[in-house]
Parts: C-alpha cells; sequence; structure tokens
C-alpha cells in the first residue's frame, strides 16, 4: 500500500511516515508543492495525505491535479483550518475526506483504512482478527461464525479497535472517534466504559476471547493474548 | 449648532447692524448735501436780488421767502444762516425755513436782505429719499441672504452626504469608502484625507483579521506534532506514572487545542464570516441533535422534555446553528446535576431552554462574558460563543434562574425595522 503524504512540517510529515511504516504501508513524502507534484505526476499512490496550507501553493490546487491526471488514489486532506467552505470545496474536488489538525494517528489510520475499504484496493471488506470476523459492507460481525447483534456504537468500537490493533488508546481518542462532533464538550470520558462492557460481554457470550486491556484505567489496547 | 445655522445667524446680525447703520448715515448724508444745496441755491438768489436791485432799485417784499429793507446805517451784524421757525399763515402752524440775512450796500443804499426758503419739502425729502435708501438696502441684503443660503445649501449638499457617508462605514463590510466628488477643492482635500485614511484603516483591520485566523492555524499544526509525539510516546509499555502524566499532558494540549478553536470561532463569527445560507426549522434541528446528544443524555441520566409547540424558523448559516445548539445543550448537560432534566420549549417567537443544577454566582450580565466559568472544567468560552452567534443575527438571548437554569433566545425587534 503506498501513501504520499504531503506536509510542510518536517515533525508532523516524520512522524505521520513512522507511524504508517509501522502499520505496513510503503510511504513516500513531500514537503512542499512542487515536491508532490513532481511525485504525482510520476508515481501511483494508493492513498494521498494532503495538507492544504503549503509554503508554495495551495493544497487544494492539488487536487485539481490529481483530477487532471486521472489519479486514482484515495485523498484524505489534513488541514489547520477548521473550515466548513474548505472542506466542502476540498470533497467537491474530489477528496475522500478531510481531517482537521491536531489529530490521532490511530484516527488517521482509521480514516485510511475506510478509504480504502471504500475504494477497494487493497482494503478487503472483510477484517478477520483469530475468531473474530467483521464485515464491512454489512456492518455485521461474527464470532466463531456466528452473528453477534451489535449496537452502531459497539460496532464502531469493535472496527476502531480492530484497525488500531496492538495500539494504545485513550478514552479521549476513542470518545473522539465515535461522538466526533459533540464530545468536545464533554469533560468526563467514563461513558465509554460502559459500551466496552457490554461489548466485552457479547462477545465473551458466544465464546470469544476478551482481547481488551484496560490500561492504568485510562486506556484500552486491542491485542492478542 | 450647525455650520449654517452660524453662519445664517452671523449674517442676519451683521444684516441688522448694515441695515440701520447705513439708514443712519444715509439720513444724515442726505441732510447734509441738501441743507448745502440750499444754501447754495439761497446764496445764488442773493446774487441775481442784488443784481436786480441795482438795476431797477426798487424791490417788494414777498414774505416769508424775502425780505428787504432800507436801512439807516449798518448794524454790524455778520451776513450767515439761520434755522428759524415761521408761522405758516394758511394752515397757522410752524414751519422751519433756512434764512440767510446780510446788511450790504447797494449802491448808496444800505439794505438788509433776508432770503429764506422753507426747508419743511427738503426735510420730506430727506426721510423719503431716505427710507428709499433703508428698502433698497433691505432688498439688496435680503436677497443676497436668500441666494448665499440656497447657494450654501448647494455647495454643503455633497459635504452632508460624504459624511453621512462616513458615519455609516463598517470595516468589515465595506473595503472603499465611497465619496462624492464635489469641485470644491477644500472638501475634496478632505476626502482624500479621509479616503487615504480609511484604506490604511481597512488594510490593518484585514491584516488584522488575518493575523488572528493565521496565528490560530499555525498554533495547530506544532500542537498536532506535540499530540502525535505523546500519543507515540504511548504505545511504549511505559510504567504507570509516566502513562499517566503522559496523558495528562495530551489532555492538556487537547484543551489547548479546543480553546484555540473556540477562539478562532469567535473572530470568525465576529468577521462575519458565516453568511445566512438557510432557514432553519428549530423542530428538525432540535429533533437531530437530541439524537445526536442521547448518549451524552444517557451518562448524566438526564431527562429530556422537549415541547414542540409551534416551529420557530430562523434565517441563519447553518453551521452556526449548529453550534448555538451544541454549545447551549452542552451547557445545559455539563452544568446539570446527575438524573437532572433539561427541559426545552419552542414556540413561533422563540426558543427556551432549562437545566437543573447548582447555584451559581453568574448573572445575565456576567454568564456570556469570555472565560466566566460556571465549573473549573469549562472553558468558559461556549456560552460566549452563543451570544456572539446571537448578536449577529438578530437574537436576543437572556439567562434566568429560578428553580432551573433557563437561556432564552427571541428574535430581536430590530430585525423587523431593518429588513
Amino acid at each position: 500500500m503506498k501513501v504520499l503524504v504531503i506536509e510542510d512540517e518536517v515533525d508532523l510529515l516524520i512522524s505521520i511516515s513512522n507511524y504508517l511504516g509501522k502499520e505496513n504501508y510503503i510511504c513516500e513524502l513531500a514537503d512542499n508543492y512542487r515536491k508532490a507534484w513532481e511525485k504525482l505526476s510520476i508515481y501511483e499512490y494508493d492513498i494521498i495525505l494532503l495538507d492544504i496550507t503549503l509554503p508554495d501553493g495551495n493544497g487544494l490546487e492539488l487536487m485539481k491535479t490529481i483530477k487532471q491526471f486521472q489519479i486514482k488514489a484515495g485523498v484524505i486532506i489534513i488541514s489547520a483550518k477548521n473550515s466548513l467552505d474548505d472542506k466542502i470545496h476540498g470533497l467537491d474536488l474530489g477528496a475522500d475526506d478531510y481531517m482537521t489538525k491536531p489529530f490521532q494517528l490511530s484516527e488517521l489510520n482509521s480514516r485510511i483504512k475506510a478509504v480504502l475499504r471504500r475504494r477497494h484496493f487493497g482494503g478487503t471488506a472483510v477484517i478477520t482478527f483469530n475468531e473474530l470476523s467483521i464485515d464491512t459492507n454489512g456492518r455485521r460481525v461474527t464470532v466463531k461464525g456466528e452473528e453477534i447483534n451489535l449496537t452502531p456504537r459497539e460496532y464502531d468500537l469493535l472496527l476502531f479497535f480492530l484497525i488500531n490493533k496492538n495500539r494504545v488508546l485513550t478514552k479521549e481518542v476513542i470518545a473522539e472517534h465515535l461522538w466526533a462532533d459533540q464530545i468536545e464538550m464533554v469533560d468526563n470520558f467514563d461513558f465509554i466504559y460502559t459500551h466496552l462492557n457490554n461489548l466485552r460481554r457479547k462477545i465473551k457470550t458466544l465464546g470469544g476471547v476478551d482481547y481488551i486491556k484496560t490500561i492504568y484505567g485510562m486506556g484500552y489496547k486491542f491485542s492478542d493474548l | 449648532m450647525k455650520f449654517l445655522t452660524k453662519i445664517n445667524r452671523n449674517y442676519l446680525v451683521l444684516f441688522t447692524a448694515i441695515l440701520f447703520i447705513s439708514s443712519v448715515a444715509g439720513y444724515f448724508i442726505l441732510r447734509h448735501v441738501i441743507v448745502n444745496a440750499t444754501r447754495e441755491s439761497l446764496l445764488e438768489k442773493k446774487r441775481m436780488l442784488i443784481e436786480q436791485i441795482r438795476e431797477i432799485g426798487e424791490i417788494s417784499n414777498l414774505y416769508p421767502l424775502l425780505e428787504v429793507q432800507k436801512l439807516d446805517r449798518l448794524s454790524g451784524r455778520e451776513p450767515g444762516f439761520s434755522l428759524i421757525l415761521i408761522n405758516n399763515m394758511t394752515e397757522d402752524e410752524l414751519e422751519p425755513y433756512i434764512e440767510y440775512s446780510e446788511e450790504l450796500k447797494i449802491g448808496d443804499s444800505l439794505y438788509s436782505l433776508k432770503l429764506r426758503q422753507s426747508s419743511f419739502e427738503s426735510e420730506d425729502l430727506i426721510i423719503i429719499l431716505s427710507l428709499s435708501l433703508f428698502t433698497i438696502i433691505f432688498f439688496s441684503l435680503g436677497i443676497s441672504f436668500f441666494i448665499s443660503r440656497r447657494m450654501n445649501r448647494t455647495i454643503w449638499t455633497d459635504f452632508e452626504r460624504n459624511l453621512e457617508t462616513i458615519e455609516h462605514f463598517n470595516f468589515s463590510k465595506d473595503k472603499k469608502i465611497p465619496l462624492v466628488h464635489t469641485d470644491i477643492e477644500e472638501f475634496d482635500r478632505l476626502n482624500r484625507v479621509i479616503e487615504n485614511l480609511t484604506e490604511k484603516l481597512s488594510a490593518d483591520y484585514l491584516s488584522l483579521k488575518e493575523f488572528t485566523e493565521n496565528a490560530s492555524h499555525e498554533i495547530q499544526t506544532p500542537l498536532s506534532v506535540a499530540l502525535l509525539q505523546l500519543d507515540e510516546a504511548l504505545q511504549n509499555n511505559l510504567n504507570e506514572e509516566v502513562f499517566k502524566k503522559t496523558i495528562t499532558a495530551i489532555k492538556a494540549l487537547k484543551r489547548l487545542s479546543s480553546l484555540n478553536q473556540s477562539l478562532l470561532l469567535l473572530a470568525k463569527i465576529e468577521n462575519k464570516q458565516f453568511n445566512v445560507d438557510a432557514e432553519v426549522s428549530m423542530n428538525d434541528l432540535i429533533k437531530r441533535k437530541i439524537k445526536e446528544f442521547e448518549t451524552l443524555f444517557e451518562i448524566k441520566k438526564l431527562h429530556v422534555e422537549v415541547t414542540y409547540d409551534q416551529d420557530f424558523m430562523l434565517k441563519i448559516n447553518t453551521q452556526l446553528a449548529d453550534i448555538l445548539l451544541n454549545n447551549l445543550l452542552s451547557n445545559a448537560i455539563n452544568h446539570n446535576l446527575e438524573g437532572g432534566t433539561i427541559h426545552l420549549d419552542i414556540n413561533p417567537d422563540g426558543l427556551k431552554i432549562c437545566n437543573t443544577g447548582n447555584p451559581n454566582t453568574l448573572t445575565n450580565d456576567t454568564v456570556f462574558n469570555r472565560f466566566s466559568k460556571g465549573n473549573s472544567k469549562s472553558y468558559g468560552l461556549g456560552l460566549a460563543i452563543v451570544k456572539k452567534i446571537c448578536d449577529t443575527n438578530y437574537l436576543d438571548i437572556k439567562y434566568e434562574k429560578n428553580d432551573m437554569h433557563c437561556f432564552t433566545i427571541t428574535k430581536n425587534s430590530q430585525m423587523s425595522s431593518e429588513k
């Protein structure tokens, strides 16, 4: 899976590429408009992470280039501007998603996977992990071949964990992923616990293993035993 | 006092003074001229009289205009003019006369000559002339007064119009100030100065606006870097102490980031960067919002009651409408008690949202202030944003507390007059 990260802030660029490397993506980096344009015109990518504000040009202009070259990559815009206009404009130009800085890498991963699934390049619709299997098209989860009935929140929670397995996810990160818009005003994330426990219970009822570890009461990690 | 009134008032004072002085002066000048002329004519008559006496030797009196008497000897009186009163026989009243008397020797005889001329008619003449002078001055001054008044008015019209333009100039809306060219050098100079000033101020205003926005954006990037690094650090099997410290740092940075975004949002609302794009039905919006907030209501076991009476329609930017309700609902949740109540009441005139909660010291005047907090966990910006949205969308918002904390939003009466 090849990813082109276009971002002018070098620290951010390195953080993202390190993380994506660990997640087995092949990362190429461009820290300005010119480099990005060159790479886009030569190579093919599956995913492009695009920052709008570049020192020598506007990321939205690159969107036009991508369209013009008929590049098939999925595009996720990463912007410091939480501006609805930019978002609408970007999506109109053919971007698949729009993220506002600051964001968490687990959230980025989740969005990349979602784009890949939607676009069907490499992202299979069914994600399996030991006895667990998630059919992302039908939003169905089976444990040892038996379907379990999850609420939409529980489903999203499980999917988020599976995509970010072996990664410590804080309650805030989970809450932000599941209740993106409203969560900003909430000061206590203990309610995650309720949803999590219901999920654990439902999986265990069907003989599944509880892969979700609680870390010091402040975070969770989904990993094989 | 208005400039024109001031000029007119000064003009009137001057006008009265000129009229008075010129009339009085006119009277005396005329009088002097006429008296002189009378004297001249009396002297001329005297000359003719002497000639006649010399030729004929005899002359009859013509009282009161002419008195000639033969004298035995000269009394030595100096010749001269005097003003005397003589009884008019026909009308039996005293009339003023100018008299010239002289004693002189004509041929061999001595004569006393007294020549008189009634100054009664010339007095009349003086008065008539003075009056007509007065009238002429009065009318010419009056006409010039009205003409100059009219002229002033046309001259100042453009100025007044420009003044009005300046009064209504709004930096956030207008880029250039559209002043009218006046054809008067001083006014045009003033226009140029004002145009240059506003252009500069506009540029400053714009750069300040951009600065606020850019600064906020620039803050987000390093925050992102810090957050990503800390998130990575979390993945390294940390011991409990370091783990908790890292999470505390992440939370603080998150707080900083959303604080920054709230401030940016406030600046954007203030700068009117959100255009009205829809007529929002509050009924629909609230139904949607309550669904979105369901989980959050559940966490605190809140009881939500909504009274949908008739719909409250609002012309507003959809994003702002969303933020407005988000903030109001979040406020009602965060400051609520465990197991408390939220009551929403929608009617055609407005929207009322009430929640149970602990007593606080905030009032209608302070609750909307930036960074005024009901509890230490909030930013104190949510309601400031609500207020700003109301202010920019012709809405009034009021905070009341009795047994519940209530916010009432109503349409501003100004709106109807403006539209």
